[in-house]
Parts: structure tokens; sequence; C-alpha cells
């Protein structure tokens, strides 16, 4: 086992990373900007080193900075959490050359899985059922001619892309050529890397993931799904396990493929394998995501399998200790993403939380790193704290839910848990009617009912395209 | 300058850094300044402008400029790495206490990843205190070394 992890991020994941060496009796780095000097992570790690200026780009997502910290603190692993630079394969390579463990993939995985389109590839030669879709089209002409075969509504997506930036919605062919520019202008901008494809949009789809661990040793478990069709903008908002009514031979059978897939490319560690589920319950590969997860808790909760403990446990060399037939699931797990925003309006609400109380109980389970007199900072994402709700069925973890989040108090910044309270009384979510375009249908009919007649409504937005947020 | 004045000064400069999360904060007028800075952050550097640690910050706000002490600007660290004051193991230190030092002048060396990255006098001045230990694993913005910037430049 490692002597020292350096924790390579911030907020509840850092602090969760520290939790998880803790209870393995390693020490921990917490790798901060300046921003972060007194935050919790910071706090309770058994070393710190400030990495750089509040901003991202010199602290989080600096490569150089962080490889620096690690080496200088004398790290012998590094856990990059999500995010950030968790999916890079020059980190795992600055790593390597520096003796340093990389809690993740190695570089090679991380390189193929970044490539969209080399990802899709393997998926496919693996086994797994795609997307109607295309290689990368050389031009608007190129694309004109292969949508035909993919058909609309399509998306033009970037082969270097992710999160939704680098992706347009085609819904006819007069649309294509100004939305095949818009992407690649996009993905250069973004990705520094202009190719795109084209893929066939699933409109009312589901989106579900299979959570996978792999030692390196030869054993590939996966720990069943998750469902995280409750999105806005490619954001996850709340997501449960099992995905509400998928059979379980179905769920044998997907995992069974994704854990052969996950073989067949060489991965090692945690991973996700994110698929779009249509109407007919057909199963669609959109892409890998090769960390751990931020809804990794309620696999956890269902399987009584930690995610993160095994990802350092992998990563230091050891065997898994479970086996696909000591995989078992047990009741239902949902978790609410309670962000720092104006539930309305979704606009970012950094600010002191003045007072703080977090609800506990029964089968609850709260990830945060915030507490009262914590500043949330503008300079990062909006998650303020994961709760976590785990009981014998769907309808338990859903009461549990709406009783915790209605026990929680954040005074002094806005949140978004009155609208996590509106999604858990809909009748869809209840009776598990779920699609990527759920949350956008509910937010048009929240508004409509709550505007006065003629009043325009405050909410109008397209339907995104689905797809995956982190 | 009053007492209620630097106590109104002193209190908005406090909110600020709460409200942007700041671990520090400068502030200079005509006959005011003020360098605030948060317990814990940064360290031993604060001693050399004369500013005493408090309970949530640390302030001080000194008379000027008529009999103003002049103060040295300190040397943060630009990266991660390990502190050395000479280029060698045996060999002499870049700068000693009481040495002056021109533009460019290195003061010091961080190690990074095998890299040994010079840090460089910004101005001209005297090096007053030395603030890192050599071999000593320094992070971002930690202090390494005290310069009194030359007379003509605090004159600007």
């Amino acid at each position: 086992m490692f002597r020292k992890v350096l924790v390579a991020n911030r907020g509840e994941i850092a602090l969760r990373v520290v939790a998880a060496c803790r209870e393995l009796g390693v020490r921990t780095v917490v790798a901060h900007s300046q921003a972060d000097r007194d935050g919790l992570p910071a706090r309770f790690a058994d070393e710190t080193v400030c990495i750089g200026p509040a901003p991202s780009r010199h602290s989080y997502l600096n490569r150089l900075a962080v490889l620096a910290a690690a080496e200088t603190t004398g790290a012998d692993a590094v856990h990059p959490g999500y995010g950030f630079l968790s999916e890079r394969a020059d980190l795992a390579e600055g790593c390597a050359a520096a003796g340093i463990a990389f809690i993740g993939p190695p570089p090679e995985v991380l390189r193929l899985l970044g490539d969209k389109a080399r990802a899709r590839q393997a998926m496919g030669a693996a086994g797994l059922p795609l997307v109607p879709g295309t290689e990368p089209v050389e031009d608007a002409a190129a694309a004109a001619r292969a949508a035909p075969d993919v058909g609309y509504p399509l998306l033009v997506k970037a082969v270097g892309g992710g999160g939704g930036r680098g992706m347009r919605l085609v819904e006819a062919p007069d649309r294509l050529p100004e939305a095949f520019r818009a992407a690649v202008s996009e993905a250069d901008a973004a990705f520094g890397d202009p190719r795109v494809y084209l893929e066939r949009y699933l409109g009312g789809a589901r989106h579900v993931e299979f959570q996978v661990l792999a030692d390196g040793q030869g054993r590939t478990v996966h720990l069943g799904e998750r469902e995280c069709s409750v999105q806005r903008r490619q954001q996850k908002v709340i997501e449960e396990a099992p995905a509400p009514g998928l059979a379980a031979d179905v769920r044998e059978r997907v995992g069974g493929l994704v854990a052969g897939a996950a073989r067949s490319v060489g991965y090692v560690n945690a991973g996700t394998f994110e698929f779009l589920v249509d109407g007919d319950g057909r199963f669609y590969f959109m892409e890998v995501n090769p960390r751990v997860q931020v809804e990794h808790g309620i696999t956890e909760a269902v399987t009584g399998v930690d995610v993160v403990k095994s990802q350092i446990r992998i990563a230091a060399g050891e065997p898994l200790a479970v086996e696909q037939d000591d995989v078992r699931l047990a009741g239902h797990a949902v978790e609410c993403r309670v962000n720092a925003e104006h539930p309305e309006t979704f606009t970012p609400s950094p600010g002191a939380i003045r007072t703080l109380v977090l609800p506990g109980g029964p089968g609850i389970r709260v990830e945060t790193a915030a507490h009262a007199d914590h500043m949330v900072s503008p300079f990062y994402d909006s998650l303020l704290a994961k709760v976590i709700a785990h009981g014998h069925d769907r309808a338990e973890a859903v009461a549990r839910m709406r009783r915790a989040l209605g026990m929680m108090v954040v005074d002094g910044i806005d949140t978004n848990l009155a609208l996590h309270l509106r999604i858990l009384d809909d009748p869809d979510f209840l009776a598990g009617r779920l699609s990527t375009a759920f949350l956008d249908r509910f937010l048009t009919r929240q508004s409509a009912a709550a505007a006065p007649p003629g009043a325009q409504p405050t909410i109008e937005e397209a339907a995104p395209p689905p797809g995956a947020g982190s | 300058m009053d007492v209620d004045r630097i106590g109104s000064v002193l209190d908005r400069v406090l909110g600020l850094m709460r409200e942007h999360g700041l671990a520090e904060l400068e502030v200079e007028s005509e006959d005011l300044r003020i360098l605030a800075r948060k317990a814990g952050a940064a360290g031993a550097s604060g001693e050399v402008a004369a500013v005493p640690a408090g309970e949530a910050a640390a302030a001080a706000a000194a008379p000027a400029p008529a009999g103003r002490k002049p103060v040295a600007t300190v040397v943060e660290a630009p990266v991660v790495g390990t502190f050395y004051r000479a280029g060698a193991p045996d060999a002499a230190p870049f700068v000693e206490v009481g040495d002056r030092v021109e533009p460019g002048d290195v003061l010091c060396v961080i190690e990074a990843m095998k890299l040994m990255n010079d840090i460089k006098a910004e101005f001209a001045g005297e090096v007053v205190e030395v603030l890192a230990e050599n071999g000593q694993a320094v992070e971002y913005g930690q202090p390494l070394l005290a310069l009194l910037p030359s007379a003509d430049r605090r004159m600007s």
C-alpha cells in the first residue's frame, strides 16, 4: 500500500479521497489553490501544499504544479478525483516518469478513450452496440452525404469533445452546413482538434451507465448500473441505482458486455461506461469516463463496495477482493446534487454560508466540503453537497430523500433544494418515467403553471442533446 | 488620519477579503498602507511589514509618509518545489542578508521535477531577510526573501 497519496482536487471529492486514505491508513497531501487554503480537505489532510492562485488553470489544471507538488512532498501516488486533470494522459505519463503511481487507468487507455472516434471504434469492435453514426467527416459536403444513413435528427460531435461542447443538434438537412461549421470551430477552439463526426440523436432516451472495476491482474467486474436521466444541459441533477425497471437479465447481459469491453482495451482501475437506452430498451454506447464519478456513492450504497478505496488498492497493485458473483444489489439509492444556484434561474450563487444543517438518520449519507461560515467560491463549480438516500426499495429511498432535504438548511446562499423537492413529488419521476428530456419538460411545465396569464415563461430552453455530464 | 477612519478602512478591507475569499490584501493610499493577511496564510512574511497576527485576519495600519519606515517587499515562490540558496551543495549562497541586488540577479533557486528555476530580483534593493530554509519544500506563494527596494524606487 502507498505511504502518502497526493490529492489533486478540491471540494467534496478531495475530502472523499482523504477519508478513504484515512481508512486505509495512508497519509494524505492535499494540493490546493490559494482560495482553498482553509477548506476542509486541507484541514483534514496530513499535509497541504499550495499549488497556485485561485483560478483553476493556474492551480488545479496546472499539471506541472501537481507533479512538482507530488515530488516535493514525497507522495508515492496521485489521486486526481474527477474533472480537472483526472482524464489527462499526460499527467498519468508524468507520474510514471517520476516513479509516482497515478490512481486511474494507464496513459494509453486515457488517450484511446479521450478520442471519441477511436473509443467508439474500439467499443464497437468489443461488441458494444453503437449509436448509428460515422467516422470523422472531412467537410460539410461529406457530412451532407453521410447524414441520410445516420438519419435526422442528428448530432455533430467533436472527436475531442465532452460535456456538451463542440456538439450541435441538427433537426433537418438545411441546418447541417451551418451546424457543421459551428461545431468544427467550437471543437477547434475548445479542444485544439477540429475533427467532428455525426451521430443519430436519440431524443427520448434514458441515460444509463455501468460502473466497472478492473485490477489489471485479470479481474474485471461491473457493479451494476446508475440511471442519470434527470439532467439539465449535460449536468446530472438526480441519479439513482439501480435504473428503475431494468430487468436483472438485461443488467447481467449488458454488464457482461461492458466488463468484456473494458478487458479488451486493457482497462485498469474504476471507470464508467455511459449508454443511451431508447424507448424499446435498446442500449447504445456513448462514452467511457475513465475516473471516479460524482455519483459513485449510490453504487457504493447498493453494492457495499467502496469505489474510492478500490481505486487506491488497485493502483497499489492489490487484486480486487470481489468477484462478479459476489456483487449483489441491495435496495435502491438516490442521489440529489445540491448546488449553490438559484432553483429557477440556475444562476450560480457564490457567497458565505451562515448556517448549515446537514441531514442524517437512517439511510442518509452526505458528501460535502461545505460548513457554516464556509465561503462558496466563485472560481469553481457550484456543487455544494451530494445527498444520498438508501432504502429497501425506490419508494423508501425517495421518501428518505424527501425527508432529508426537507430537514436540510443552507442559509446565506441560494440552493436548488426546492427544485429537488418538487422533482421528488413529480408523478413521472415517481413512476420512473424518465428520459434525458425529463427535466426540461418538467421545468417548462413548472414555469407555465407559475406564469400569470399572458406572461412569458421565465425558462425557455431548447432541449439539449442527451449526453454526458460528469 | 484618525483612528476611526483607520478602523472603517480596516473593516472594509477585511470584509472584501471575506467576500472574495482572499488570503491577503494590500491597500495603499497617500497616507495609509494596509497589508492584511489571514492567520496561517503564507506565514512569516507578514512580520517584515510589521504585521501582527489577529483573530481572523492580521492587519497593520502604518501612518505615512512622514517618518514612515520603508517597507520591504516579500519575494514569493512562483512554483512548488525545493528551495535552495545556492546553485550547488558546496557553492556559496546567491545572496546574504545585507547584499545589494540589481534587477535580474538570481536570489535563489526552486527545484521542481528535476528542473532548477532561478528566482530573480525584479528591482534593485537590499536583502533584509531570508525567510525560507535551504533545502526546504516550499509551496506556491510562500515567502522566500524580503527585499528592501532602493531609495530611488521608493520615491517613485
